[in-house]
């Protein structure tokens, strides 16, 4: 379109020539700006539906999942894999649109002049497609392989910056960043072997164009001189050539950019195609509401491959209290994460009044949960708000009194903002116990039929502890609950205990039965009696 | 306890390019030879690009034209050549450039990742993680986009300009001049569009780090988002920032493409001035075709570089974004002093300087003795090891957390600290730690203070049990050792005297089982106990337990109990304990109440007392 029309047929009247030259150029120019923007907003617009996509995913994906894969490496996924993804789907399409229009249109011209001049110019095409395809296959596992050391770079990153306190407390700084340092090494090796692809993709491309000139000045020269050709088509057929050296070398860069956008597409599909492990049933059963009779029937677990929890058979009557005791690593968190089915759960082994889990809709399953875990995991907000996050629009009158139940309030009181004090990332400026009752508050504003604390009051001392074990007393009524603690005094007022171990349930029964029982329990209730009394002397 | 988001979101100010460009320069110093053979390739590859047309003029004029075909042979292999010195140049051009960007980069990051590990507590009490992970890969990413593009080859591209110019020239002097025409509007249009790009950049920049940070948090909280059936509300704040994301960045293209554009428009305006002038020329016979054609293939050459640059210019804008991100961290000095010299220096307790600790009392004759150490008098023992004297401590303004609370350890004490939480024991275990300095007051280890002892030496003379144990990816041993030699012989002892080792021997792999991400394969307690171990396996002086054992069943405390006792004797302990069953043999307890001590003594004698302890110890006990 451009310097094409120049010096074809004789030059006739050149200024209308140029004239048209100058209109073509400023209506391309207006199409150019227009197709750049369209294509580069609709680039930016497909980033944004993928992230979309990707989050949503991460949504609905369970925890086996989060356990497995690093939060670094997601990150990295997020911005540096999409960022490569973009890059294909923005410029690449651009300049393989544009290219192809380049092609094209100066092919068919140059052919008009001269079909044998267009095959030979062409000739070192097919040589250049052969080489380029052996280079791409490198260059998409190069590709991945340096966004894989990109994402382990992000990860330790992460991991490090999450643990600056242990970092500091051990003087590992030096340590941790000489190991920073070989992350960082290896990412950069994995790119220079990109580099050296990339590096060869370039001359391969100018070369081509530059061969392709060459066979049509010898063989054009001579059909010239042979009177085949006129002088005017011969230099009018050069000046197409010329316009293919340009998009020529752009080639080579867009077959780095798709490589590259392959290689990361595939890692984002790694996110896209992960499968929940728990998801919403086909048949859904919806109960009106939920009474909060829990039963166990020969439930089984296993993170891995070796069975945790082994045919557990409980069953919790509404508005009954169980506790559950054992040695560390029994698996009581886990028996605890399975009721709002954070993890997977077989079919016909967990049921809430009778109901299979797996047939509830989720949504329905962990409204009806209030979960206090073991380790509280608060959102960098507000007080406020983190306990908000237990209930949508939750007004201030519930969040007070949520935090009442839970004696919160009087170290709310003291904070500078009260309800509106910033939290810090994980809760970090928190104290362990205030985080504890954080996330107690974030449960009991839900007013749920169901309660579960693991291990709630580790964290705080014997006088809030009796505090919140009187208000919540207070606050059980017809709810069932489910107390994991270490210490027995916590599970007061229990109408079952379970003591677990290995994954089994060895005792059962209210506190008297195991007492008499003289089992596990007996001499565990015995040992923390003991030490009371040998503090008494 | 305000949160801060300094380093979030819109960092405004001028935009420093000189500056950014100058500092940014130094880390190209230790490459220069790079730089210098990269800068001598350009001219030859340019010289290989520029003879090409030259060439053909030279083939069509002399040869085609006049019917001379004897000497074509010899020009096609001279443009065979060149092609060959063409492609060997220019992969060895973007090799060198790669090579040279890399380096960079990783030094740079390097940099920033050394500097982040000397800030303070303070700092990433407020910092997003996912702010910082953004700065030590997002950002210096862009770097590496500024040298592909090829911030180097702009002195190529405007050497090749000169070249490209400097032969249109001697080519024919009014051709050029009326090709150059267009120059001027080219040189406004892009002044007009830095300002405006920049700020987008910078948009750019500041939300991704946002987006960035969100979605760190909502990975580590998703047990949490589902547990609570907060998934639309995520999605919908994520969705959000998404958005805005996406907004910041439709801007920077909208003014790419314009330059783009107007580059693109001007070059063909060019060749149609070209066309329209040089045909007029023709037929007056003061110009060749030969040259006419010559001519359009430099225009097309003139403005490959021109357009070059300004793709290269968007990049280039992007990058100072990102420097200024980079360098506005380097420039964070939040940290604490090393060395100075305390406000109140205190008289040095006679001869006591330098030397420390006696541990003749460690009858564990399993566990070897401390790797600190030196023999002092028995007579020293009275002076206090650790003495916190009227310590005022907040962190944010004056939200005085700690408030004149005075402490007095001597060698080899074991003291308990207890009292309601959120009263500041915590607090106290970190600021003997010096994770943050006090306001008022002072803390000395030794009689020295501890702003004057190295941060380094004084750590590692403390071993702290954290209240939130943290666990690397990596193996237990690993986590135990921490990847220090010098512990790692020590390491399972330490494990057994905890008495962690009983579950780490059943683990499939033992003490080489995997850990994953914050230790999330292990239980609580497991955890506990495996940060517990490493406290004790890096064998120091002074030993710190910050609620130790409240995730560990009653059986494990006992064991960490009895594992401890010949550990900790001889050795200054300092137990943070809500459980009173576990103080119970403490020489000394403290009671701390809301930033001060209120009570201290023996265990009887503050039943005896009947106050704060005995109230707690009472509740505790009730059955
Ligand atoms: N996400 C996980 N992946 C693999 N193993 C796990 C995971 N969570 C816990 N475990 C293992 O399962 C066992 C039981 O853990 P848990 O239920 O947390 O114990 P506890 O009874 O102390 O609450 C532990 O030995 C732990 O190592
Ligand atoms: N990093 C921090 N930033 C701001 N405030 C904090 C931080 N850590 C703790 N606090 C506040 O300081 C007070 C004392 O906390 P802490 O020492 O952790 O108490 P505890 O006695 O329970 O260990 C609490 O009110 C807490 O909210
Ligand atoms: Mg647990
Ligand atoms: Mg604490």
């Amino acid at each position: 379109m451009e310097s094409i029309q120049s010096p074809a047929k004789a030059p006739h009247s050149p200024s209308w020539y140029g004239g048209a030259i100058i209109v073509a150029a400023l209506l391309h120019g207006a199409i150019r700006v227009f197709s750049r923007t369209t294509l580069l907003h609709n680039a930016r617009r497909i980033e944004y539906r993928i992230r979309q996509d990707l989050y949503a995913r991460l949504l609905a994906l369970d925890l086996s999942y989060f356990n497995r894969e690093r939060t670094g490496d997601l990150l990295s996924r997020f911005s540096n894999d999409l960022t490569n993804v973009r890059m294909l789907v923005g410029f690449g399409a651009l300049n393989i649109i544009n290219t192809a229009i380049v092609y094209l249109s100066a092919l068919f011209l140059m052919a008009r002049i001269s079909p044998l001049l267009t095959l030979l110019a062409v000739i070192p095409f097919p040589m250049m497609i052969f080489v380029v395809k052996r280079i791409s296959a490198a260059m998409f596992r190069r590709s991945k392989r340096a966004q894989e050391e990109l994402a382990r770079l992000t990860s330790a990153v992460e991991e490090n910056v999450s643990a600056a306190a242990v970092v500091k407390a051990y003087c590992r700084e030096e340590a941790s960043i000489e190991a920073f340092a070989a992350v960082s090494r290896r990412y950069m090796a994995s790119n220079m072997r990109m580099a050296q692809l990339r590096g060869l993709m370039i001359p391969v491309m100018a070369a081509t164009g530059a061969l392709g000139t060459l066979i049509v000045l010898v063989i054009g020269g001579q059909k010239v001189v042979a009177g085949l050709l006129t002088l005017g088509d011969f230099v009018a057929f050069n000046g197409y050539l010329a316009m293919l050296i340009w998009p020529t070398i752009i080639l080579g860069w867009i077959l780095n950019l798709m490589q590259r956008g392959a290689a990361s597409m595939s890692r984002l599909n790694e996110v896209l195609l992960a499968e929940p492990g728990v998801t919403e049933p086909a048949d859904p059963v919806t109960p009106a509401r939920i009474a909060g009779m829990i039963e166990l029937r020969r439930l089984s677990f296993s993170y891995g491959e070796t069975p945790l929890l082994r045919e557990i058979s409980l069953v919790i009557p509404p508005g009954s209290r169980l506790g559950i005791v054992g040695p560390i690593g029994a698996g009581k968190s886990t028996l605890v994460r399975l009721i709002p089915r954070l993890f997977p759960v077989a079919d016909a082994t967990l049921f809430i009044d009778g109901t299979d889990i797996n047939r509830l809709p989720l949504r329905t399953l962990r409204d009806a949960i209030g979960f206090v875990p073991q380790e509280s995991f608060l959102f960098s907000r507000t007080v406020g708000e983190n306990i908000a996050f237990g209930k949508g629009g939750a007004d201030s009158g519930e969040i007070g009194a949520a935090a009442r139940l839970a004696s919160l309030d009087g170290d709310v009181a003291r904070f500078p903002d009260g309800f509106g004090t910033m939290v810090g990332e994980r809760g970090i400026t928190l104290s362990g116990g205030q985080k504890q009752r954080t996330a107690i508050a974030r449960a009991l504003v839900k007013d749920p039929p169901i309660l579960i604390l693991d291990d709630p009051l580790s964290a705080v001392d014997a006088g809030t502890e009796e505090e919140i074990l009187a208000s919540l007393s207070g606050f059980y009524g017809s709810r069932t609950v489910i107390i994991v603690s270490h210490r027995l005094s916590a599970l007061r007022g229990c109408d079952t205990i379970v003591y677990l171990e290995g994954g089994r349930i060895v005792e059962q029964g209210s506190n008297e039965e195991l007492l008499a029982r003289g089992g596990r329990y007996a001499a565990l209730h015995r040992e923390q009696q003991l030490r009371r009394e040998m503090e008494e002397i | 306890m305000h949160f801060q988001g300094i380093y979030e979101d819109e960092i405004v100010g001028k935009a420093y390019d000189r500056r950014l460009l100058w500092r940014f320069a130094g880390y190209l110093r230790p490459y220069l030879h790079l730089v210098g053979t990269v800068l001598c390739i350009l001219p030859l590859t340019t010289a290989a690009k520029l003879a090409q047309p030259w060439l053909i003029k030279q083939a069509i004029d002399n040869h085609i034209v006049t019917g001379d075909l004897a000497g074509l042979p010899a020009i096609a292999l001279y443009f065979l050549l060149l092609i060959l010195a063409e492609s060997l140049l220019s992969f060895l051009e973007v090799w060198l450039l790669q090579y040279l960007g890399q380096r960079v980069m990783q030094d740079i990051r390097l940099e920033l990742f050394s500097h982040v590990q000397r800030l303070s507590a303070s700092f990433f009490d407020r910092t997003p993680t996912g702010s910082l992970v953004t700065r030590l890969t997002s950002d210096v990413e862009v770097l590496g986009e500024m040298f592909a593009a090829g911030i180097i080859t702009v002195v190529g591209d405007v050497l090749l300009l000169a070249g490209i110019v400097g032969v249109m020239l001697w080519m024919n002097l009014h051709l050029s001049l009326v090709t150059f025409a267009v120059l001027p509007v080219l040189f406004w249009i892009t002044f007009t569009f830095r300002r405006r790009m920049r700020g987008a950049f910078r948009q750019v920049r500041a939300r991704l780090a946002t987006l960035n940070t969100f979605l760190s948090e909502s990975i580590g909280g998703m047990a949490i988002v589902q547990l609570f059936t907060r998934q639309r509300e995520e999605m919908a704040e994520f969705t959000r920032l998404n958005g805005s994301y996406r907004d910041a960045n439709m801007p920077v293209i909208t003014w790419d493409a314009a330059l783009y554009a107007a580059v693109e428009t001007l070059s063909s305006v060019a060749v149609g001035l070209l066309v329209w002038y040089g045909s007029g020329e023709i037929l007056a016979g003061t110009l060749t075709f030969g040259a006419l054609v010559a001519f359009i293939q430099y225009i097309e050459k003139f403005f490959a570089p021109i357009r070059d640059l300004s793709a290269k210019y968007s990049v280039m804008q992007g990058a100072m974004a990102a420097l200024e991100r980079l360098f506005n961290l380097l420039d964070c000095n939040e940290v604490l002093a090393e060395g100075v010299p305390a406000p109140s220096p205190r008289p040095s307790p006679t001869g006591g300087e330098g030397e420390v600790s006696a541990y003749s009392g460690a009858d564990d004759k399993k566990f070897p003795p401390p790797l600190t150490g030196g023999g002092k008098g028995e007579g020293e023992r009275d002076i206090p090891f650790i003495r916190f004297t009227d310590v005022w401590f907040a962190y944010n303004g004056d939200d005085y957390v700690l408030k004149g609370f005075s402490l007095e350890l001597r060698r080899g004490e074991k003291v308990a600290l207890v009292g309601e939480t959120g009263g500041g024991k915590t607090t106290v275990t970190r600021l003997l730690s010096r994770l943050y300095d006090v306001q008022r007051g002072g803390i000395e280890l030794d009689g020295t203070d501890l702003r004057q002892i190295p941060l380094a030496g004084l750590r590692r003379r403390i071993g702290i049990v954290l209240q939130d144990p943290y666990l690397f990816t990596g193996t237990v041993e690993d986590n135990i050792c921490l990847g220090d030699e010098g512990v790692r012989p020590r390491g399972r002892q330490a494990a057994a005297l905890v008495g962690a080792d009983r579950f780490i021997e059943r683990l499939e792999k033992g003490y080489g089982e995997e850990v994953r991400e914050r230790g999330n394969n292990f239980s609580v307690g497991e955890r506990q106990l495996i940060s517990f171990a490493r406290a004790v396996a890096f064998d120091p002086e002074i030993l710190v337990l910050d609620e130790a054992t409240a995730s560990v069943d009653t059986e494990s405390e006992r064991l960490i109990q009895e594992g401890l006792r010949g550990l900790m004797a001889g050795r200054t302990t300092l137990v943070v304990a809500h459980r009173l069953s576990t103080i119970r043999d403490a020489d000394r307890i403290v009671v701390i109440h809301r930033g001060e001590k209120v009570e201290e003594g023996g265990h009887e004698e503050l039943i005896a007392r009947e106050g704060v302890y005995f109230r707690l110890y009472q509740l505790q006990f009730r059955g």
